[in-house]
């Protein structure tokens, strides 16, 4: 019962059909910022300029391609900014309590950040389909709480993490690099095994594509979504270590911005909001459209707010782009 | 044309009547002067002591309400006594919060309160002198609303004045700087008066320094993320050309440095504001060359004590000058060369202040421009 992520193009007579349009225009639309950014300022273009892109994007490449799951499923997670904090923050005191250092056993914290996100993820998964709670209310609650045991947890202090071998993430540079792009980059490559190799990643889109057609076919759909909010949890950790990793600083404050980011992210790659369609690629290729924007305004000296702008102007091209409006009779 | 005769006419009449209403309202308080101070409404008893603020996830306000913390618990009681309200940014809720509070206690209460914005602290105001309960705000409220039109009711104000403190380090900036070279502003959330102030105290100090080039000035949202981001796109535009980093405050200054690591940069000079620990630390390192010290633990348990002591009786803030009620927080200017001695003092162990001693750290009368 495979479905695949995008249906088969449909080659209208001459040209370009609608599906590879869709399927491509994110990409066109971030070489297309590319090149004006570059014309604008040259500078843009410079090897130094993609890694700092790429550094402030890793940490949302994490928490977008976790909501990508979800999204794909037809649901949506808001929880994103109280796990981050949630998993940065517990990382920071138990990597601080056993130790301080990579080199000794508080390598463990790293492991257990993910635990933590997993297990934020499971719960919230259970509650939206236990309780039948609509994923965006139940995900945004969880968020709320997340916010909230964050305080608790730090009681409004900032956590430092100063350990150079961890901090190496940031320091380190292969090939122009810094260290956590790659980590980034294999987290991309695990998503997309999971998403095209597995039978859950498969299941994804099952669900999203039709649910209760997926159901019908002796799914078990509940377990598909709790799996999939825990997934994601697991890459909202992801992102927290980054994050941690990218400032040093773990606080209740880390996760904030992420649910702006992620979601947007997510939509301007292409991942179609009502399921079934898009994927990790389209999220890799959102996430740097976004951040390109973020740095490419600076870069030729515009202002911050031309920025939302711009990103809010984007996100409405992007879901007419990748809605096919002669098979909606409504939009609610 | 006779409709403005009359309008004219009944006009004089008002006027006139108007006059004389005064003229008796004037002599009425003369009259109940005779009888003392007695005639005020009675003091409190056991008030309610209320912090109504955006939230504690920022370090700024967390500090604030620490203060209120202490003070509640210099009275002998626990730090739970304190009645937290939480505006979260919303206006709306402010007032809801405070005017829910004032029902449940009956008017017996104490209020420390920040607005959230500048319009809401009239209606604040108004609801706690109309219910009998006492209020001192905190840095929002607008320019023709004053302490002093609500006899004791709204007690204080305490605000801070950015610009000079920010043109201080902005000095030590462009010293630093050897008054040659370009520098970057990384501002608040562009709105916030405290964000304005800050980039205009480096504006002013700029004048003197010709040879210094404001490159450009960007708002970071007082968010270490964001901050790191900007400064990261500034160093593509601009590179080598800076030589020096203006923060609005010490959030974005963390943002700022890990930015310059990611790159290999060191020795890059900065200042910033608000005297945070971790900053003092970066002072003492002399990775930041300045911060300023605003004591919002001070400022956070004054607030409450002031509206705390007006309530009980304590003091009666109509007697007071005005520069007792409307007055600028303390600022306390940290370089290297005092930052561990400024860290011992204040922030290692917190001081314990005389929560009575209303006015002392203070910086005097709020001036308008």
């Amino acid at each position: 019962m495979a479905v695949t992520g995008s249906p088969e193009a449909q080659k209208s007579a001459g040209g370009i059909s609608r599906d590879v349009l869709v399927r491509w225009a994110p990409l066109l639309v971030l070489l297309v910022l590319m090149a004006f950014f570059a014309l604008m300022e040259p500078r843009f273009l410079t090897v130094r300029n993609f890694a700092r892109i790429l550094i402030a994007a890793s940490p949302a490449l994490m928490v977008a391609i976790g909501v990508t799951f979800i999204i794909i499923m037809g649901s949506i997670d808001l929880s994103m900014e109280g796990t981050v904090s949630v998993c940065a923050v517990s990382f920071a005191f138990c990597f601080i309590w056993l130790g301080g250092t990579l080199a000794s056993w508080a390598w463990l914290a790293l492991p257990l950040a993910l635990l933590v996100g997993a297990v934020l993820g499971f719960v919230n998964g259970l509650i939206h389909v236990k309780l039948k709670i609509p994923s965006f209310m139940a995900s945004l609650a969880m968020g709320f709480v997340g916010t909230g045991l964050a305080m608790v947890m730090t009681g409004g202090d900032r956590i430092r993490i100063e350990d150079e071998l961890f901090r190496s993430l940031l320091t380190e540079r292969i090939l122009n690099f810094p260290l956590m792009v790659y980590v980034a980059g294999l987290f991309v490559l695990i998503a997309w095994f999971i998403q095209s190799r597995t039978t859950l990643g498969r299941n994804f889109y099952a669900v999203g594509g039709g649910e209760e057609l997926a159901h019908g076919s002796g799914l078990n759909v509940d377990r598909v979504r709790v799996m999939g909010f825990t997934l994601a949890g697991v890459f909202f950790a992801a992102g927290a270590l980054l994050a941690v990793g990218r400032i040093g600083i773990a606080e209740t404050a880390t996760g904030n911005n992420f649910m702006f980011l992620s979601i947007t992210a997510v939509v301007v790659g292409g991942t179609a909001l009502w399921g079934g369609i898009g994927g990790v690629w389209n999220t890799l290729v959102g996430v740097l459209i976004v951040f390109v924007i973020g740095n490419g305004m600076v870069v030729i000296g515009l202002p911050g707010y031309v920025q939302d702008g711009v990103l809010g102007l984007l996100v409405i091209l992007a879901v007419i782009l990748s809605t096919d409006r002669k098979s909606i009779s409504f939009v609610k | 044309m006779s409709f403005i005769k009359k309008f004219i006419e009944q006009e004089t009449v008002n006027r006139r009547n108007f006059l004389f209403a005064s003229a008796y309202g004037v002599g009425g308080a003369a009259a109940m002067g005779m009888f003392g101070p007695g005639m005020a409404r009675a003091a409190l008893t056991d008030p309610t002591i209320a912090w109504s603020y955006r939230n504690r996830t920022n370090p700024y306000w967390n500090e604030i309400v620490s203060g209120g913390e202490a003070f509640v618990e210099s009275l002998g009681m626990s730090k739970d006594a304190l009645t937290h309200l939480i505006n979260e940014g919303s206006s709306e809720k402010s007032l809801a919060d405070v005017k829910a509070l004032l029902a449940k206690s009956n008017g017996n209460l104490a209020l420390a309160i920040d607005t959230n914005d500048a319009p809401n602290a009239r209606p604040v105001v108004e609801a706690v002198a109309e219910a009998g309960a006492y209020v001192s705000t905190l840095w929002n409220k607008t320019d023709d609303l004053h302490p002093w039109d609500f006899g004791d009711n709204y007690v204080s104000h305490m605000s801070w004045s950015d610009e000079g403190p920010a043109e201080q380090t902005a000095r030590i900036l462009l010293d630093a700087m050897g008054g040659k070279g370009g520098v970057v502003h990384l501002g608040g959330i562009a709105s916030n008066n405290p964000a304005i102030e800050r980039l205009q105290g480096l504006k002013n100090a700029l004048k003197d320094y010709p040879d210094v080039e404001l490159l450009a000035a960007e708002p970071a949202d007082w968010d270490t993320q964001k901050a790191n981001q900007v400064m990261s796109a500034f160093l593509t535009r601009y590179g080598d050309e800076i030589t020096g980093v203006h923060c609005a405050n010490d959030t974005i200054a963390y943002g700022v440095l890990e930015a310059l690591r990611a790159e290999g940069i060191e020795g890059m000079p900065i200042v910033s504001y608000d005297g945070n620990p971790q900053a003092v630390g970066l002072v003492a390192e002399m990775k930041i060359l300045a911060t300023v010290f605003t004591n919002p633990h001070w400022g956070g348990g004054i607030t409450a004590s002031l509206a705390y002591h007006a309530a009980t009786g304590a003091f009666k803030p109509s007697d007071e000058p005005n520069e007792h009620r409307e007055f600028y927080g303390p600022t306390i200017m940290v370089q290297p060369e005092d930052a561990l001695e400024f860290k011992a003092s204040y922030l290692d162990s917190v001081p314990t202040y005389d929560w009575a001693d209303f006015w002392g750290p203070s910086n005097g009368p709020i001036v308008y421009k």
